[in-house]
């Protein structure tokens, strides 16, 4: 396969377990193409800006990569506490309208302040690894990093107190769960990740401009997780995998990829309303394969 | 004075616009509490097919390159014909993308999916058919009418003023019929309690089809209009409007018709307050009500408070 799918594909799993870390506790949020940009733009201006990070400026050492991510995880976290605290208190599709308008605004923002570049961006951003398949490996460390994190929540007290939430919100506050607290970490966590992700991307894209955290990718994302199934972070995953990989599959049939593309993200609820990987499905497979059974019931 | 009295007429043509396309998403959220993202693209299909029956031709791209209608319709009777043809798509949208999920009683977040998919779709057939060119309908459709006169000093061109006097039109027509009709008290039962609607004997489903029709024709009226007055910039011109139809829709109260009005006029006198310096900032205005609003007054400027249920 291509490395450069590859790499977009793992990209694109990341940004579907981002949106569904607020899911996880029963938040809809779309405000990970925004936190995304931000990650991105922080890597960009960083590494086009601070000549000790621009290496050579065609080529960057890997500690500035790993030192950008970590600024650029840093300040979408704590944009993303100070906004959580705010708009956390707002349910269902409020919250959604709400994370679509923070979206719009940074983007504006993005496009409108005096050091972003306009609507051109930022160029020549340089690069830490020589190949797609350098990019493609780093991405995978930290989509597996994120998967063994999100599969140890399952058994974590705040994971489950993220899945009570879920069910029933008002019950878990009344079981003593600090529902404000568990919502804000969620929604941070998800910016961290998006953000992480926004710094790697702006580095493999080579330039970075506002078009890339807009409505749209508000949207895309979401189908991600929609189509992979929101239950089990498996799905998100998967969901982000083929979704990012399916218009670049669909280039031979040209102009109609976009049309398929559209009847997929339409014909995926209604025929699948619980995504493609649920946790019956799941035993199902593993009853077949008694190799990979795991002793854990199914919730 | 005549400054002032421009600002007030341009903020309120461009506000009557986001009123006529808010109350399309008001509508069918009344009756099934989801938004439905593909009226962004109903609307767009709106402004092609008043371009198409006024006798416009297709650009050199496209499937349908330099095509063009064997005859050429006058701009009153195209406005109301395109009104219809995106009702009838908002009507194939509710069967394909909302019918089923609730057939299936899925949870109805998944019908913002289901219904975007349904953009998608509508957006890249018409960058197929026609292109992705910018069309513009040309003011000579209307006949003899001025280009702009002169009111208390203000410069207003003709097509601002038509464009506010149908979208009034279209409101006042609707809250009458809505208030006084059948079907129109119908659907406010709907919207109120569909089971207990139900119960006493009104069709649930065909109000929820009457809530998609109307909302269809809406924003198929107001794409022609801002064709008119502005131009469709190409497959995607409805989505921007799609975004910011959400904040006047935020800022009046969901579901609420009047909330709806007020806050699309809102919204357009305050984007025609931001100064030309800092226009890039424009489309940052209406996001930034809804931010307010939802922080400050939840339920909006006009929309009931809900009680939390337990």
């Amino acid at each position: 396969m291509d490395a450069t799918l590859l790499q977009q594909m793992l990209l694109g799993a990341l940004l579907a377990l981002s949106v569904y870390l607020p899911l996880r506790c029963g938040q809809l949020s779309l405000a990970t193409p925004g936190f995304y940009a931000v990650g991105g733009y922080v890597a960009a201006l960083l590494s086009t800006q601070v000549p000790l990070l621009a290496g050579s400026g065609s080529t960057s050492p890997l500690w500035a990569l790993l030192l950008e991510m970590l600024l650029a995880g840093l300040l979408c976290g704590l944009l993303a506490l100070g906004i959580g605290r705010v708009v956390l208190r707002l349910r269902g599709i409020y919250l959604a309208i709400a994370t679509i308008a923070l979206v719009e605004i940074l983007r504006v923002l993005n496009l409108n302040l005096p050091f972003t570049g306009g609507a051109t961006g930022i160029f020549a951003i340089p690069q830490p690894f020589a190949t797609p398949l350098g990019y493609a490996g780093f991405t995978l460390v930290l989509l597996l990093a994120v998967c063994w994190l999100c599969a140890q929540l399952e058994q974590l007290r705040l994971g489950r107190a993220m899945a009570a939430i879920r069910d029933d919100e008002l019950a878990s506050a009344s079981l003593g769960i600090d529902t404000q607290r568990v919502k804000v970490l969620a929604f941070v966590a998800s910016a961290v990740l998006a953000g992480l992700t926004g710094a790697i991307a702006a580095h493999f894209l080579n330039s970075w401009n506002a078009r890339l955290g807009s409505f749209d990718a508000s949207v895309t994302t979401l189908a991600f997780v929609v189509f992979g199934g929101s239950r089990l972070w498996l799905g998100p995953v998967i969901g982000g995998l083929l979704l990012t990989a399916l218009p670049e599959l669909l280039r031979p049939v040209g102009d109609l990829r976009l049309i398929i593309f559209g009847l997929v993200i339409l014909a995926g609820p209604v025929l699948f309303p619980q995504g493609l990987i649920t946790p019956e499905r799941l035993a199902a497979v593993r009853r077949h394969w008694p190799a990979g059974r795991s002793p854990e019931p199914v919730p | 004075m005549s400054d002032l009295l421009q600002l007030l007429f341009n903020g309120l043509s461009v506000g009557a616009v986001y009123a006529l396309f808010a109350l399309g998403y008001t509508l069918v959220f009344s009756v099934l509490g989801v938004i439905n993202f593909s009226h962004g693209a109903v609307f767009t299909l709106g402004g092609y097919f008043t371009y198409l029956l006024i006798g416009g031709a297709v650009g050199a791209n496209g499937l349908l390159a330099h095509a063009q209608l064997p005859f050429a319709l006058p701009f009153w009777l195209a406005l109301p014909l395109a009104g219809f043809g995106s009702a009838t798509m908002a009507l194939l949208i509710e069967r394909l993308a909302f019918r089923p999920l609730r057939q299936r009683q899925a949870d109805p977040l998944l019908a913002l999916i289901s219904s975007l998919g349904a953009g998608v779709i509508i957006v890249n057939l018409i960058q197929l058919l026609v292109g992705a060119e910018s069309y513009s309908i040309p003011t000579t459709a209307l006949g003899h009418l001025p280009a702009a006169i002169t009111i208390g000093g203000a410069q207003v061109r003709s097509v601002q003023l038509l464009l506010l006097a149908i979208s009034v039109v279209l409101l006042v027509l609707l809250t009458a019929w809505l208030e006084g009709s059948r079907n129109g008290r119908g659907l406010q039962a709907v919207s109120e309690d569909p089971v207990t609607a139900r119960l006493l004997g009104i069709d649930s489903d065909g109000m929820i089809r009457l809530a998609f029709g109307l909302s269809g024709f809406l924003a198929g009226v107001a794409g022609g209009l801002v064709g008119l007055s502005i131009s469709i910039a190409g497959p995607y011109f409805g989505i921007g409007y799609g975004l910011k139809g959400l904040g006047v829709l935020v800022l009046g109260g969901l579901g609420s018709v009047p909330g709806a009005m007020l806050g699309g006029l809102i919204i357009g006198l305050a984007e025609a307050c931001v100064p030309a310096d800092w226009s890039g900032y424009k489309d940052a205005v209406s996001y930034g009500f809804l931010f307010l609003v939802l922080l400050l007054r939840p339920q909006g400027l006009l929309g009931k408070a809900l009680p939390t249920k337990v």
